[in-house]
Parts: structure tokens; C-alpha cells; sequence
């Protein structure tokens, strides 16, 4: 029973590795197992995003990142988990460094 | 090393947890089983925005995924940043009082001068000593008399708050913590 175990980790294992070898941005038959790194081009762990703000219609912040293929938005909130309006531009913009995380041609 | 070992080893077995995950995935998707988890493993990595809050976001090869993460109260989760201003109600106001002292407009006047923010929000706070309704109106009182002054020095301000006893930061048990609790807080938005 505990061989049989062991072979099939094995299996895995071998499967998995084959898999990892052929790896282009998100083109892999199996699905991408670790959500948490962005790989190929510009292949790095997730906590290392660039973010810029997007106001909202209503005139509150969020968080903008466009990653080169990946686009990410979440809230802006301070501590109390109230939204942040700061009013630093019109509604409907977005400003600051979002698009500086990726070196991916994004001519939109 | 062993530490190492220890890992890839741990990494080898999530990934044959996640193939079984993945195997019987796809087995059901001829037709799911109930009682039996259909899922796919999607677990997340943190991004800390820059105010310090904490955010769940994921890669999914072309898709992203990104959101805020709330503990079960629903408040999120920030790291302490220093904050910008945490002024003694004491040295503004009188008690029960929302009008502010000549020595205390001086000090916010020089303080909005230099803080260089892009906009503030202002949050008034009390001790716990009488009605919890008669405390909120106060620290409003309180947060809209400062805001007043932040708003002639030219500064933006985004909000105006007055949390009462609500959101205490010493124990009110003694007289010292209740000092602490008599407070006017200023958010400095970057």
C-alpha cells in the first residue's frame, strides 16, 4: 500500500515537472498551479505589484495595477475600513506609476 | 539543507495534493458528485498597498485577481503606519467643549502648513464618560471645529468623522487612559 503511495507521489511529481518545462504565460495544459507569481516576461512574486490610483465615479480611490497581461483593482481604505476620496483627480482617471511593474508592450 | 529538503519535499506533496485535486476535478466534471468538493485549488498571496493595508491577489496565468482582504468583523487588515497626527482633545478644547483655543489654532495652523498632504480626514474621539449618543455629537463637534481650520490654511480635507467612545486606544479605567482617549486623529491621505 505504501509503495504504491510513493509511486504515485513519484508520478506526480515527474508529471508536474514535465509540465513546468513547457511554461509560457499562463499557456499550460494543466492550469497554473501557484497563483501567487506572475511568470514569464516579467516573471516576479505578486507582493511586488505596482499600484496606482483610479477614481471612481463617485470620487473614491482605488487601487490600479496593470501588470501586462494581468489588471488588478481593489479598494482604497484607511484603517477603520471606510473609503478613501482623496479628491487628488477627476473622477474617472487613474494616476500614478500602475503600468511601471511590467515592461510588457500595452499600447492600450 | 535539510531545510531545503524539507520544503521541496512539502512542495512535491502539495503538488500531488493539488494533481488529485485537479484529477478529480476533471473526472467530475462529467458529472458532480454531491457530498464531494468540485473545487480547484486558488489560494492567494498578499500584496500590502502602500497606506499598509493588506490585499489577497492571485495570478492565474492571464487573468489577475485582486481584493481586500476583511477579517470576519470586516474590518481590514493595515499594518500600524505612523499616524500622521494624534492631537489631545485637551489642548484644543475646553471640556465639553468644541470651540478651539487661540494656543491650539496655532498649532493646527502650523501643523496643516507643513503636513503635505494631498487631503486629510479628520476624526474626532472621547473618553467614556457620559452618553454614548452625547459623545459622538462632541467628537463630531470636535473633528468638524479642526477640520474648519485645516480647510482656511488651503488643506483638503476628504472626511469628517466623530467616533465617540467608540474606538478607545487606553483602557477608560483610569484617568490617564481616558487622557489618551480624549483625542483628535488626522489622516494624512498621500
Amino acid at each position: 500500500m505504501k509503495a504504491i503511495k510513493v509511486i504515485a507521489i513519484l508520478g506526480v511529481a515527474a508529471s508536474l515537472s514535465a509540465c513546468e518545462s513547457v511554461v509560457t504565460e499562463g499557456v499550460s495544459s494543466g492550469g497554473k498551479q501557484d497563483k501567487t507569481i506572475d511568470r514569464g516576461l516579467d516573471a516576479k512574486h505578486l507582493s511586488q505589484l505596482q499600484a496606482g490610483i483610479w477614481i471612481d465615479p463617485i470620487g473614491c480611490d482605488h487601487w490600479i495595477i496593470d501588470d501586462g497581461v494581468e489588471g488588478y483593482l481593489s479598494p482604497r481604505v484607511d484603517k477603520y475600513g471606510k473609503p478613501v476620496c482623496s479628491g487628488s483627480a477627476a473622477p474617472n482617471t487613474a494616476i500614478g506609476p500602475f503600468k511601471s511593474g511590467s515592461v510588457f508592450g500595452d499600447a492600450i | 539543507m535539510v531545510n531545503e529538503l524539507l520544503s521541496k519535499g512539502r512542495a512535491v506533496l502539495a503538488g500531488s495534493l493539488i494533481a488529485a485535486t485537479a484529477f478529480v476535478g476533471t473526472a467530475a466534471q462529467a458529472q458532480v458528485i454531491s457530498g464531494t468538493v468540485n473545487g480547484e485549488r486558488y489560494a492567494p498571496t498578499i500584496w500590502i498597498d502602500p497606506d499598509g493595508c493588506e490585499h489577497w491577489v492571485m495570478d492565474d496565468g492571464v487573468e489577475g485577481y485582486m481584493d481586500l482582504k476583511v477579517d470576519r468583523q470586516g474590518n481590514p487588515t493595515c499594518h500600524p503606519v505612523q499616524a500622521c497626527a494624534v492631537m489631545n482633545s485637551d489642548q484644543l478644547f475646553a471640556t465639553d467643549k468644541y470651540t478651539i483655543s487661540a494656543a491650539g489654532r496655532k498649532r493646527l495652523t502650523d501643523f496643516f502648513a507643513q503636513a503635505g498632504a494631498t487631503a486629510y480626514t479628520v476624526i474626532g474621539h472621547t473618553d467614556s464618560r457620559a452618553s454614548d449618543e452625547y459623545n459622538m455629537r462632541l467628537s463630531y463637534n470636535r473633528a468638524n471645529a479642526v477640520a474648519k481650520i485645516a480647510t482656511g490654511t488651503g488643506a483638503r480635507i476628504a472626511d469628517v468623522r466623530g467616533y465617540g467612545e467608540r474606538m478607545p486606544i487606553a483602557s477608560n479605567g483610569t484617568a490617564a487612559g481616558m487622557q489618551k482617549n480624549r483625542r483628535v486623529e488626522i489622516i494624512c491621505i498621500k
